[in-house]
């Protein structure tokens, strides 16, 4: 082992815009945008009957695919800053506040019902959420 | 579900958990041996590849499949990427954090499903 940066604190970090909070938002809101993009832009070209379909590249040919693909590299560049500083099995399920997110955008902006067992997962991913933050919650504090 | 699709689904969601616990070691490496580090560069380069690879199945398969089809799928990932991260990158894992992690899968499973 050359380094030790699991419990990397995070004071050690600068604050603003390098804030590895803050880059772990742009992260998702990136992944937000760009996974409706991806779907919406993959069905636009889809081809079913290609030989290569199950590779995707045929996505390639919508121009929404390649703005997905610019948030993507945005937020995967977001997400190495995030890794640096924050331990792994933190970052990624407070990153998975996105899949709440998603039906949240639709209900609030395009109107969409949201069922009562989607509430329930809403929920869920919302407790799960505040179960993994509560640690770090308590270690800013102590900053 | 045929089980060409569930192979690919199995390969993205593999590859995935991969790319992301290679890539968290390489920017450990980063913190003390700097980004031109031959072995940053190169765990990097394998993450980056393996990333690419679960997108471009992932591309196919939402040609195929509903967004809220694949979700539960991508559910698993949170399980699968804590418990290795633990594992393979020693993090520290309290049971609260399982617990959270259990609960952020589980909703995501049934956002998915209705």
């Amino acid at each position: 082992m050359t380094t030790d940066t699991r419990n990397k604190p995070i004071r050690d970090c600068s604050s603003g815009f390098r804030n590895p909070w803050l880059q772990l938002g742009l992260s998702v809101v990136c992944v937000l945008v760009s996974e409706f993009l991806l779907k919406r832009g993959a069905t636009d070209v889809a081809e079913p009957d290609s030989a290569f379909s199950w590779t995707g590249i045929n996505g390639l040919a919508s121009p929404l695919v390649w703005w997905a693909i610019l948030l993507i590299i945005a937020s995967f560049i977001s997400w190495l800053y995030v890794l640096k500083y924050i331990p792994l099995t933190i970052a990624f399920p407070l990153s998975r506040v996105v899949d709440i997110l998603v039906p949240l955008g639709c209900w609030i902006f395009l109107g969409e019902s949201i069922s009562p067992l989607r509430w329930c997962g809403i929920a869920l991913v919302i407790i799960g959420l505040a179960l993994v933050a509560k640690p770090i919650a308590q270690i800013e504090e102590r900053l | 579900m045929s089980i060409l699709a569930f192979f690919f689904i199995v390969v993205s969601l593999l590859s995935f958990v991969a790319a992301q616990l290679i890539l968290k070691r390489a920017m450990e490496l980063s913190a003390t041996l700097g980004f031109r580090n031959s072995r940053f560069i190169w765990l990097t380069a394998i993450g980056i590849a393996l990333m690419t690879v679960s997108f471009f199945l992932t591309l196919g398969l939402l040609q195929r499949f509903d967004l809220s089809y694949l979700y539960p799928f991508q559910g698993l990932s949170v399980i699968f990427i804590t418990l290795t991260a633990a594992i393979v990158l020693k993090e520290k894992l309290s049971f609260r954090l399982i617990v959270g992690t259990v609960l952020v899968s589980a909703g995501i499973v049934l956002v998915s499903m209705s």
